[in-house]
């Protein structure tokens, strides 16, 4: 049985991020959490495996930290989940991540469709989908708003600035979903339950073989402020107020 | 039905008493699900964040070694409050912070404590599930078999409601009604941070130490009080109060608390600190008489804030400890009735035995002497009366002590006869 595979990251909740007066950026009372749109890719996966009568599996790169990450990731469905583990996951860029998820694909051997969200909620590099299909040589499709599959045949619809694109791939494929995709569930009790009791792999980054220097080094994170031009109408009638404002919109190109 | 849909127990709620119930079960062999709302363990609650250290060594010995813990309390405060005066009463014991044994209490924060105390108790084989809202209990033949959470049914021989104050799980149970006013508090609270350094240099204490401050005179009157616990890198600063009476006063909790805030004597306590927390909860009041007249049926036992184990004596509030006891109460029971017909009351002689019932029957009287009327305004108003009345020296003769402080008792509104009554009634209640 082939698999269908849902990549997905683990991320630290924005929620918690604190931004300090210096701008600096405080993580240490965050906690992490699965990227949100990467719940939608999950649910596509698991769609996919019902569709295809294959075998779905969320596939994740990440430090321990990520261990967490399990339980809940299978929760939502997936039948087995795969962890490629590595301390070196803090610093991997895009081009690192994506080697070393093509690398777990290349290993489970008997897949039909890797799914990712369209970016993920920390950085939105849009990268991850892109780069694995590049190495796998496989169709991409991006930016999926809705998709069908028939046989081996893919068909996607892609949300583009202006218009819709349809487009059909033979799978094999990659495909990066937005999260207008589906309506990802909140588990149930028993999803819940029967998470613990689903089978892991854990792949030691080693195994993989691959070379996890990163191309791209961060430098630097900090916060930024935004300037506000603090305008503020207060004078005259309302009717009037309304109208400069909707002049002050327009010279900003807002409408 | 199927192995994988049926557990010895099942615990509705992680707070402090479904783990301690679930570690104990699950240290016995029992197959335990623990059913979370929150995302994590103590995401849902508010807590003033004092902890008695003797619960934790009841469940385990040295466990609290580990636990997640903020600040060992060896400064007990006390401070009355009237207009922008104040007075305070610091008692200091370091005895409380000696090496080698347990100390006594400490400060602490719900959300770190009990997600610690649930990995405990999963890491001694519980099931946590987490983010699930426990619907309906499942009843057959009069017994409560089960639950149901959205379209997922899980059985269980007993099913524990540590669902916490307000327990809707004993409401669908039919042991209780729908919350009363006049038997609960609504309490407002707000973590703020400040470095160690400071929080140590402005409470006057030691590495590690902290404080717990009882505060009477901040609620306007209307029956309540504040509380401000030290814990390691913040503050918790709250209020209870009366709702029903807090409503009469057309003023928000909101804004009481903030006038709070802004007292003199507290607002330099917190400067430059940066609220990092909000939160309000429902507080017991009742005490013993809280205590639901059934807290058990076949399958069925409550435990906690569920039942209504919270003792409030003015000077002190137990919680956290009586719901760690309750639930190893109930796990003790669970383990050894031999069918569940017979939990509940082999229950009710754990609750006994481990002295919740004779500690909250102690306490009772607490209950009257904190309706006193006049206690929450006049009172803390004669005692700054008094003590501006004793530290006035402007060059004049000074009058006679005794008939000041009865003019002073005279001006508050209060009489000699109504201190005398207070009086009697608190040491009658001791």
């Amino acid at each position: 049985m082939s698999y269908i595979i849902a990549c997905y990251k683990w991320v630290v909740d924005e929620a918690d991020i604190r931004i300090n007066p210096d701008l600096s950026i405080d993580t240490k009372k965050s906690k992490g959490k699965i990227s949100d749109y990467d719940k939608n890719a999950i649910e596509a996966a698991v769609q996919a495996a019902n569709i295809l009568g294959g075998k779905s599996l969320g596939l994740t790169f990440g430090g321990p930290e990520t261990r967490l990450s399990l339980k809940d990731a299978l929760s939502r469905g997936p039948a087995e989940g795969c962890w490629i583990s590595t301390g070196e996951a803090a610093k991997a860029d895009a081009a690192v991540t994506a080697k070393a998820l093509a690398a777990a694909i290349q290993k489970i051997s008997d897949v039909s469709l890797v799914f990712c969200a369209e970016g993920a909620s920390d950085t939105y590099a849009r990268q991850t989908a892109p780069r694995i299909g590049a190495i796998l040589d496989w169709p991409v499709v991006t930016s999926v708003s809705k998709l069908d599959i028939e046989g081996s045949t893919l068909t996607a619809v892609r949300k583009l600035d202006d218009c819709l694109q349809t487009v059909k791939v033979d799978l094999p494929a990659v495909v990066s979903v937005l999260p207008e995709i589906n309506d990802a569930p909140i588990p149930g009790l028993k999803a819940v339950l029967a998470a613990g009791k689903k089978p892991v792999t854990e792949i030691k980054a080693e195994e993989l073989g691959i070379d996890f220097s990163p191309k791209t080094d961060v430098t630097e994170i900090k916060g930024y402020l935004m300037n506000r031009k603090n305008i503020i109408l207060s004078e005259g009638e309302a009717a009037d107020k309304v109208k400069e404002l909707a002049a002050y919109l327009r010279k900003e190109g807002v409408l | 039905m199927s192995e994988e849909e049926k557990f010895d127990v099942i615990i509705i709620g992680a707070g402090p008493a479904g783990s301690s119930c679930a570690y104990t079960l699950a240290r016995e062999g029992k197959s335990v699900l623990m059913i979370e709302r929150g995302d994590t363990p103590g995401s849902k609650n508010v807590t003033g964040g004092r902890f008695y250290t003797y619960a934790l060594e009841m469940l385990d010995s040295g466990l609290y070694e580990e636990a997640a813990l903020e600040r060992k309390v060896t400064h007990e405060q006390i401070m009355l409050l009237s207009g922008d005066r104040s007075i305070s009463i610091d008692y200091h014991e370091p005895g409380f912070n000696t090496g080698g044994e347990a100390p006594m209490s400490y400060t602490i924060l719900r959300a770190n404590f009990d997600e610690w105390l649930a990995e405990k108790a999963e890491e001694m084989g519980a099931m946590l599930a987490c983010g699930i809202r426990v619907e309906e209990l499942i009843e057959r033949d009069g017994k409560i078999v089960g639950v149901r959470a959205g379209e997922d049914e899980m059985y269980a021989d007993v099913v524990v409601a540590a669902d916490g104050v307000n327990s809707f799980m004993a409401q669908k149970a039919g042991l209780i009604k729908d919350i009363e006013a006049h038997t609960v508090g609504v309490g407002v609270k707000e973590v703020i941070e400040l470095p160690a350094r400071t929080i140590e240099e402005r409470f006057n204490l030691k590495e590690g130490e902290g404080a717990a401050r009882m505060i009477l005179g901040c609620t306007e009157g209307i029956h309540g009080g504040g509380f401000l616990y030290t814990n390691q890198d913040s503050i918790s600063l709250g209020c209870v109060f009366m709702p029903a009476k807090a409503a009469e006063r057309g003023k928000t909790i909101h804004e009481i608390f903030q006038d709070f805030k802004m007292h003199p004597s507290i607002h330099p306590l917190l400067q430059g600190g940066l609220t990092v927390e909000y939160g309000a909860h429902l507080v017991s009041e009742a005490g013993y008489r809280g205590i639901p007249r059934k807290i058990y049926r076949e399958g069925f036992l409550m435990v906690g804030d569920a039942a209504g184990f919270v003792i409030n004596t003015g000077y002190s509030i137990r919680g956290i400890d009586l719901a760690m006891l309750s639930g190893i109460a109930a796990a003790r029971a669970i383990i050894d009735a031999e069918n569940t017909a017979e939990v509940g009351p082999q229950y009710l002689k754990e609750l006994d035995e481990i002295k919740i019932i004779p500690a909250m029957k102690a306490a009772d009287g607490f209950f009257d002497v904190l309706e006193t009327p006049g206690l929450y305004d006049k009172m803390p108003n004669l005692a700054n009366d008094v003590f501006n009345n004793l530290f006035t020296v402007d060059g004049g003769v000074p009058g006679s002590i005794k008939k000041d402080v009865m003019r002073l008792i005279k001006e508050n509104g209060l009489s000699m006869w109504q201190l005398i009554k207070f009086g009697l009634k608190g040491v009658k209640s001791l």
